[in-house]
């Protein structure tokens, strides 16, 4: 049998003869001046997660940053209040729209109970352990001082400091105990909560309330 | 110690063990679990073991990734989890494109994969293999189950999770020694963790935002993706079109959401689908995108993309929501109670008879159609039109990848969900025969299942054909046959000067005789005058049957959007490229 229609192909108007709209979206998908763009300049960010603490958490979160290649500074890790429960804060380079995306797709993991941004008044604080040649140990000192740090180590040849602070206070440390030669350098990435009673993750419950905290959809 | 609290101790030291591989399979018969397909190995076998007992039907297949595709046809057909078995190392290993093609396509596919005993883990013991990290990146979440204790939950915890919101795959990877050892732990009912909890409904006010659009819209255009189907939305999706008059386009896994001989449906839209599905959605100024996530296959380049626009996106998954396309207007929550809530919130029907009118002038402007002439070689369209025909609306079509795939979406006409069963974004050849072997065990009787596959397609899975020979399915498998790999000699050919780099297959087997020697029919057809004979014959077979159409080996597909090229300005021919 064949077919009862001849068949004559594919017809129509060629591409160029076409009517097409001149509205365009950008490469992110958004509607040219209708919406926060993801192309808009990347944003560093804290990012709070409350997660499970069960094996490979750890994992699951790094890889989901590196297979969908998100920017991500540093990542610290601890025990929360509740038993089972930790927190991973992270810091993150992205434009906004990816930003969302990134709490989105941290949200979709198992372990993931409660994401969030952190606001801009936050307390946040990073340690830096510094390991300084030894033949100053005056002026070293004088230095440590100067940025409320602590000597944790001192030997003949090398004297161990510890300065906590914000990441601009850190990075003049560095500056500063460069001048006596810095032989090694041991940085944690910024750990952060919510300023005052706002809590740090949304829907998280006070540690002191006896309840664990429920995941939020 | 009362007598009745004593009697309370002693009934709990009498609580019965078993073993953690028992539990297992409670655990799968709790979450009504009836199939497996799987394959036997070291590391399972105290698993299989359990299963001696067991009411549950296994189904042993020819090779570890035909379990993984058969399970996911099954899930698919039966809108709920397929779940399949293998063993570690090797065993898993040859799941994974099974299990990626599952995450890909939101398919729900539960794995259970044998591991070596835990305390061996992690010195490269034989079959060894890092399964939890091999599929991390490729399932919703996998288990690992540390002892024989957490087997139960694990397990029915996997399965509640498959085809919780957004469907996808799981895996519970099972160390030998957690199998066979004993348990007195009761497996607790499957329960899906409380961290995934889906949101169902949308906020009120973005309901009202939607509905005020599409009201206001002129050019409304309604996108059904494949969440349309495994949401249970395609009623109420139909409803909704209907009401409204709304045209609809469809992705290519939510083929059957929306017939397509209704006259409100355009097809499926993207690199190869309808001109006037794609003319419409470059032409809409509001797309109501239902359970999809706006694959490039489907977008073309982003900048032309629907670029008048205003979105509505409703959607389960919120890591959706203007991954690749932004939402407007995002409704986040499960597609048939978002679209009654909007359907709630409707205050009239858009002003939608120009746009009609210019949908229906599309249809006719740019037919679906293909040459052939009396004496011309096989046309695969024709092969594709000829089996439709002979079929029923409810038969189920699996494919693999390629030219066939695309032909066989273009030219049947689905009426129904579940009856299109394709591996769409990880776009896996190879996938139809297993696919087939997984929807005719779950399909109803009156179902015909159809494996419409290319030459190199066929080829990459053909020994599942020996299980449906054993199982003595029911199943027709029509090779589209031109000795190519197909897509790829297109693309070369268009994009690579004609330069047909390791993708000529002259060298592909007799498949009528292959099939026969299989025990399964063997049929080979090379005319026009010889199709509908052929079909019939396979058809009325009471086994698998295979035809193998040796079809114009220079035919494309067609119409062809290129690879982020725009929507609207689709080829007809090669030249138009």
């Amino acid at each position: 049998m064949t077919p009862e229609v001849p068949k004559e192909g594919l017809a129509g108007p060629a591409p160029e003869e076409r009517p097409h709209p001149t509205a365009r979206r950008d490469a992110t998908g958004v509607r040219a001046g209708t919406a926060s763009s993801a192309t808009e300049t990347p944003r560093r960010t804290i990012l709070s997660a409350l997660v499970e603490d069960e094996p490979g958490v750890l994992a699951r979160v790094a890889g989901l940053f590196s297979r969908r290649q998100f920017n991500i500074d540093s990542l610290t890790v601890g025990p929360t209040t509740v038993s089972g429960h930790s927190r991973i804060t992270l810091v993150v380079e992205e434009p906004p729209g990816q930003i969302a995306q990134i709490e989105r797709q941290l949200a979709k993991l198992k372990p993931v109970i409660s994401v969030g941004e952190l606001d801009e008044d936050a307390v946040r604080t990073e340690v830096v352990l510094m390991k300084i040649r030894g033949r100053s140990p005056a002026d070293i000192h004088a230095v440590v001082g100067m940025f409320d740090g602590q000597t944790i180590d001192a030997g003949s040849a090398s004297i161990t400091v510890q300065i906590t602070g914000d990441e601009q206070t850190i990075d003049d440390a560095i500056d500063a105990f460069g001048q006596f030669g810095i032989i090694e350098i041991a940085r944690t990435g910024y750990t952060a909560l919510a300023r005052g009673m706002q809590p740090t993750v949304p829907g998280e419950k006070p540690g002191t309330a006896d309840e664990p905290t429920e995941p939020t959809p | 110690m009362s007598k009745q609290e004593h009697h309370e101790t002693e009934s709990t030291s009498e609580r019965p063990t078993q073993t953690g591989a028992e539990a297992a399979i409670e655990a799968l018969e709790a979450a009504g679990v009836e199939m497996i397909f799987g394959v036997q190995g070291g590391a399972i076998m105290p698993v299989y073991d359990a299963l001696f007992h067991s009411d549950l039907r296994h189904v042993t297949m020819a090779h570890e990734q035909g379990a993984a595709h058969a399970a996911d046809a099954y899930g698919v057909v039966r809108n709920g989890p397929g779940v399949c078995m293998a063993t570690s190392g090797p065993g898993a290993t040859n799941l994974v494109t099974g299990i990626a093609d599952a995450n890909m396509d939101s398919d729900a596919l539960v794995a259970l994969t044998g591991q070596v005993p835990s305390g061996m883990v992690g010195s490269d013991a034989f079959q060894e293999t890092d399964t939890m990290g091999v599929t991390t990146p490729l399932t919703k979440h996998n288990y690992f189950t540390h002892t024989a204790d957490d087997v139960g939950a694990a397990v029915g915890e996997a399965v509640a999770l498959s085809t919780q919101g957004r469907f996808g795959p799981t895996l519970i990877d099972l160390p030998k020694d957690a199998t066979n050892a004993s348990t007195d732990v009761e497996t607790p009912p499957p329960t899906p963790p409380a961290t995934t909890v889906p949101q169902r409904l949308a906020p009120g006010a973005a309901v009202a935002a939607a509905a005020d659009a599409i009201a206001a819209a002129q050019r409304p255009l309604l996108l059904f993706g494949g969440g349309v189907i495994t949401a249970d939305a395609t009623e109420i999706g139909r409803t909704f079109a209907r009401a409204y008059e709304i045209p609809v386009v469809t992705t290519m896994p939510g083929i059957g959401s929306f017939p397509e001989d209704d006259p409100l449906a355009l097809s499926w839209a993207g690199m190869h689908g309808t001109g006037y599905a794609n003319m419409a959605i470059t032409h809409t100024d509001c797309l109501i995108a239902v359970g999809t996530r706006f694959d490039d296959r489907l977008t073309g380049g982003v900048e032309t993309f629907a670029p008048e626009a205003t979105v509505v996106h409703i959607e389960i998954d919120p890591a959706e929501v203007s991954k690749n396309i932004h939402a407007d207007i995002p409704l986040i929550g499960d597609a048939a109670e978002v679209l009654g809530q909007l359907d709630a919130a409707m205050t009239g029907p858009p002003p939608v008879d120009a746009w009609r009118e210019q949908v229906q002038t599309w249809k006719q402007e740019y037919p679906m159609d293909y040459v052939m002439g009396p004496d011309g070689p096989l046309k695969p369209q024709y092969v594709v039109e000829r089996l439709d025909a002979a079929t029923s609306d409810r038969a189920i079509v699996t494919t693999g990848v390629g030219q066939h795939q695309m032909w066989a979406a273009q030219y049947w006409t689905f009426t129904e969900p579940r009856t299109w069963v394709s591996s769409h974004g990880l776009g896996t050849m190879g996938y139809g025969l297993p696919a087939a072997v997984g929807a005719r065990l779950a399909a109803d009787d009156d179902q015909e299942v159809i494996c419409v596959d290319g030459d190199g397609s066929f080829l990459m899975t053909l020994q599942e054909l020996s299980v449906a020979v054993r199982e003595q399915l029911d199943i027709t498998v029509a090779i589209l046959n031109n000795e190519y790999i197909g897509m790829v000699r297109q693309w070369q050919d268009a994009f690579f000067d004609g330069r047909r780099m390791a993708s000529e297959y002259s060298w592909m087997p007799e498949f009528d005789a292959l099939a026969e020697a299989f025990g399964a029919r063997g049929l080979r057809v090379d005319a026009q005058e010889e199709v509908d004979g052929a079909i019939a014959e396979a058809l009325a077979y009471d086994g698998p049957a295979v035809i193998d159409f040796h079809i114009d080996p220079f035919e494309n597909v067609y119409p062809m959007v290129p690879s982020g090229g725009a929507n609207g300005q689709f080829a007809l021919t090669p030249e138009q490229l």
